[in-house]
């Protein structure tokens, strides 16, 4: 990996620690599929898409995955004859792979906001980038493979004069013209080899979300949210045609090579192909279950492979000239299916905020442990508001992360927006730690999680602080600004290599550092309360006038009632001396077991501790109160 | 004051003076402008007047709320022997000051937050009041049974006369799903913009906003942060439409929120433009019927003063004075031309009725 810069960043935006829940080998598409290119050489298909793996099948079966990006893949392409990749991402990125043997080369951090649209100019080996950013990068590709770690900036020229979000950019294969699409509803053009800038064409009433450029760029096909797909001469600067196939917004379009016949798709989830010399005559090539994303013809051009908002992707033939007669008619099946995966729709974080009931888009209802970062059981399609309710406990345990489900997997954040990663005490006991010699001892949730994540960063640390939970080692790890830009993603297993280590020493937030190292105990949560005796205790057993005035005290918010009782006992019933070794017999013999706390009416149990008698029984943000009295002895 | 009063009688005419009406001024206790430029405006929309009058009619011996106040206000100045003159709400800025907290005291309050305050108030007394009647009711009816039955609250005629509905619809750019939700409103609140009008106003209001970069919208369907439109429009409008022009801005550089004196016409006829396709009853024709008019040049300071239309002719309310108006003074409301600092005198909350209630 070169040119990842991340300790100059970490200074200017706090930095968030997360990781992505996942099995070691992802094989299948968790959710939509955006991008598609065919490799004819190696006869291999490469897909990416929302769960931001970069997958590679060959002669249709899985090869491998390239993993890198931290968010949604928006765009692919494949160039030098197939040895290179390039990606462009939501996470702000465009990275570089070396195609063949899957790994990342190189990463650019040129645009501010999500990359949406990739073009490539094949003759050139240039590609250009555009995105939310509304800026375009023109980026040599001979360059960008040639990145190494030390040698590893680049230079970019940018198109400047778009105003709006791009969704589209296409150039053709001399590299002699490049259009963008955007939220402008206007094509924008520029001549990539001079970055000067063409003109705009005016048109379509819609967001302009698919596009092509015929080989010598005289004609340009756009695809639009308003429905339309309107063929334009570039020479003359205007639309000559506009067709009406779609019933809803086309988002897809491919050109056949002489620019005879346009195939579209969209959110009508169709895909037509269409005559260009004679627009009527067209033919509905597949309908598929959800709407169309992406097409890319297969290598010998006689089908197209449809990918979707789903994750399956399926290869369809495409028409021939008896087809278009009505001589035949089209197949109802697709030629070929690769299958895809069930993505997490729902999340909730149940009442012990360590494990998370999911429902993916299969139905399938499944329980994952936080801690342990993976799934611990599988429940099959039952009622998943039914099982949360089953699962309701009377515990309250403060929130400590945040749960983000944009990839069709769990991903926890660390350290997001206002929530305390270490807000959350439990006793050792709570916490299923079996060999803890001390029970009743307080961790924090939020610490031992970091702890597993960064075990084999610090392998020199003491044996003593070896962590009570283990994450598996193919877990990713990614640092990134609050709300913002991924500093780094490293796997939690290969956080021991040097490299790692060294840019994981400068990327490691100082908030995660200090509270590893540390004993974090003066971090405790502390909870405001009075205590009111009950007006049925006799006065002579209170101490001074406490009738008249509750007393406010303050406590560490996992003490239970007991200890409050305790208190009671010690040091607001008679005479009892404070520090006194037996704290449950207090001189007047007053027992523990005596008395008995309410907090709106409502009696406590001993072992419920206070925030939940705060969250559940008291249910306001003003200080708890609770009521103390005794209970006959008999 | 007399000859004033006398001077507004001989203005009007005998002739023409409205039988059944009454101009009373009310009087100032000290920065309570605010609720007098309100209580007029309010006074003069007819719908409005007659059931806070019908309220006191059938309403006559209960426990003292704002409403009771109101109405005994409205009754009295409706039942008084002179045609013109000034009364005292003394008993109702009581009650107001009791009942918040931050009208209880002697400084400026806003005539908006006043205006708000009160409707909805007046809302929840009514609630309040219809479901204990309604227990009641139950009770004697079906003593004895457990089962109650739940039906959402029948709107209550402040809510008939005031309420509208705007709806908000945000298309996600990514999957373009639509997804929008309804708001009730008592009133708009409108931005406004230098030499313009309340039409290009409210034009403004229902302009399609993008949400984008770090305010992105998330979207259920995509599980993510994505580039969304957002729009809002009205949906129902309502019999008294009452517009809000936000002429108090916060200015970050004073630390302190600035009188804007932008110029924006209001015209005697409204119609609205920015109603949604699936609006009820788009078509509506609005009149002007009254005006709460800010004089002075920020929000703490200053004097509200109020012009109403009655019977036909313009009348303008400052607090126990009360003269008849050329309709054509109303221009000298609509705002200053230039953005200089100064003392200015602006339409500040505008009330239209809709023609078929007239």
């Amino acid at each position: 990996m070169s040119n990842l810069k991340p300790g100059g960043q970490s200074g200017r935006k706090k930095v968030q620690v997360s990781m992505v829940i996942c099995e070691a080998e992802e094989r299948r598409h968790r959710s939509g599929v955006n991008a598609l290119q065919v490799d004819p050489v190696l006869d291999r298909l490469y897909s990416a898409g929302r769960d931001s793996i970069v997958r590679v099948y060959e002669h249709e079966r899985y090869l491998q995955s390239m993993e890198h990006h931290t968010d949604w893949v928006n765009d692919i392409v494949l160039c030098c004859g197939g040895r290179n990749l390039i990606s462009a991402s939501s996470d702000t990125t465009v990275k570089v792979w070396n195609a063949h043997k899957g790994f990342c080369m190189s990463t650019l951090r040129t645009h501010k906001d999500y990359v949406k649209a990739l073009a490539y100019a094949k003759d050139r080996e240039q590609v250009a980038s555009a995105g939310l950013d509304k800026s375009i990068y023109l980026w040599d590709v001979n360059t960008l493979t040639a990145l190494t770690a030390s040698n590893n900036t680049v230079t970019t020229s940018s198109l400047s004069g778009n105003k709006e979000s791009i969704y589209s950019l296409a150039m053709n294969p001399p590299g002699t013209i490049i259009v963008c699409g955007s939220t402008e509803r206007a094509l924008r053009l520029w001549d990539p080899r001079t970055c000067a800038k063409v003109c705009k064409l005016k048109g379509h009433t819609d967001n302009v979300k698919a596009l092509v450029v015929s080989r010598d760029g005289s004609h340009c096909i756009s695809g639009s949210s308003d429905g339309t797909i309107r063929v334009w001469n570039l020479g003359i600067q205007r639309c000559i045609q506009t067709i009406r196939v779609h019933t809803d917004s086309v988002w897809a379009l491919l050109a056949t090579e002489n620019f005879q016949y346009v195939i579209s798709g969209g959110r009508d989830k169709k895909v037509i192909m269409t005559e260009l010399k004679n627009q009527d005559n067209s033919v509905v090539v597949c309908v598929e279950d959800a709407p169309v994303i992406k097409m890319c013809f297969t290598a010998d051009n006689q089908a197209v492979w449809v990918s979707t908002s789903e994750s399956h992707i399926r290869c369809w033939k495409l028409p021939t000239e008896r087809h278009f007669r009505g001589e035949l008619s089209m197949p109802q099946n697709p030629i070929s299916t690769i299958q895809g995966g069930a993505a997490i729709k729902q999340a909730v974080v149940l009442n012990d905020k360590r494990h998370i009931i999911t429902k993916d888009s299969d139905n399938n209802v499944a329980i994952f442990d936080v801690l342990k970062a993976r799934k611990i059981e599988d429940l099959g399609i039952v009622n998943f508001q039914e099982e949360i309710k089953n699962r309701f406990k009377m515990v309250y345990v403060p929130n400590w992360f945040n749960v983000d489900l944009k990839t069709g997997m769990l991903t926890i954040h660390l350290g997001q927006d206002e929530v305390d990663c270490f807000a959350a005490w439990v006793s050792a006991r709570d916490a299923g730690l079996k060999d803890c010699p001390e029970p009743d001892q307080k961790v924090n949730y939020g610490k031992l999680l970091l702890q597993a994540l960064l075990e084999h960063w610090r392998m020199d640390t003491d044996a003593e602080t070896k962590p009570y939970f283990s994450v598996p080692r193919h877990i990713p790890l990614i640092f990134s600004e609050v709300g913002g830009r991924t500093l780094y993603r490293v796997t939690v297993g290969d956080t021991g290599g040097d490299t790692e280590t060294a840019l994981l020493n400068e990327t490691v937030p100082s908030w995660v550092t200090t509270n590893i190292e540390d004993n974090c105990s003066g971090k405790f949560i502390k909870v405001q309360f009075f205590l009111q005796p009950h007006s049925s205790i006799p006065s002579h057993l209170l101490k001074q006038d406490r009738l008249k005035k509750p007393d406010r005290l303050v406590a560490n918010d996992f003490i239970q009632c007991r200890k409050v009782a305790e208190h009671v006992v010690e040091k607001l019933l008679g005479e009892g001396t404070a520090g006194s070794p037996d704290v449950t017999l207090s001189s007047n013999g007053t027992t523990v077991d005596q008395i008995e706390l309410t907090c709106n009416d409502q009696v406590l149990d001993p072992a419920m501790d206070l925030r939940t008698v705060k969250h559940f029984i008291w249910k306001s943000s003003a200080d708890l109160t609770l009521c103390y009295k005794l209970l006959n002895s008999k | 004051m007399g000859a004033n009063i006398s001077q507004l009688e001989r203005d009007i005419g005998s002739e023409q003076f409205p039988s059944n009406e009454h101009y009373f001024g009310l009087v100032n206790f000290g920065n309570t402008c605010y609720s007098n430029s309100v209580l007029q405006a309010l006074y003069f929309c007819k719908p409005f007047r007659d059931k806070v009058l019908e309220y006191k009619a059938k309403n006559k011996r209960t426990k003292e709320t704002l409403l009771t106040c109101l109405a005994d206000l409205f009754h009295s100045i409706a039942t008084q022997k002179k045609k013109v003159g000034s009364i005292a709400p003394k008993k109702f800025i009581a009650r107001l000051r009791k009942e918040k907290e931050e009208f209880d005291n002697y400084m400026q309050q806003d005539a908006h937050e006043f205006l708000n305050f009160l409707i909805n108030r007046i809302s929840e007394i009514i609630l309040a009041e219809r479901h204990q009647n309604s227990t009641n009711y139950i009770k004697s009816k079906t003593s004895g049974e457990n089962g109650t039955i739940h039906t959402p609250p029948e709107p209550t005629w402040v809510h008939e006369i005031f309420q509208g509905i705007m709806t908000s619809e945000t298309r996600c750019l990514n999957c373009e799903t639509v997804s929008s939700k309804d708001e009730d409103f008592f009133d708009l609140q409108v931005d406004i913009e230098q030499n313009t009008s309340i039409s290009h106003c409210l034009k403004c209001f229902s302009n399609t906003e993008t949400l984008c970069s770090d305010n992105k919208f998330k979207c259920d369907n995509c599980s993510s942060y994505q580039e969304a439109q957002k729009r809002v429009r009205v949906k129902k409008l309502p019999m008294i439409l009452a517009l809000h022009l936000k002429r108090f801005k916060y200015m970050e550089q004073y630390n302190r929120h600035i009188k804007v004196s932008h110029r924006v016409v209001f015209p005697l006829e409204l119609r609205l433009f920015n109603t949604s396709d699936d609006a009820v009853n788009p078509d509506r024709l609005y009149d002007l019927i009254a005006v709460v008019i800010h004089c002075g040049s920020g929000p703490n300071r200053g004097h509200y003063i109020s012009i109403v239309k009655s019977h036909g002719f313009w009348l303008l309310f400052d607090d126990d004075q009360v003269d008849k108006i050329d309709a054509s003074t109303i221009e000298d409301f609509y705002g200053l031309t230039s953005d200089t600092q100064k003392s200015s005198e602006t339409g500040y909350i505008l009330f239209y009725q809709s023609r078929e209630s007239l």
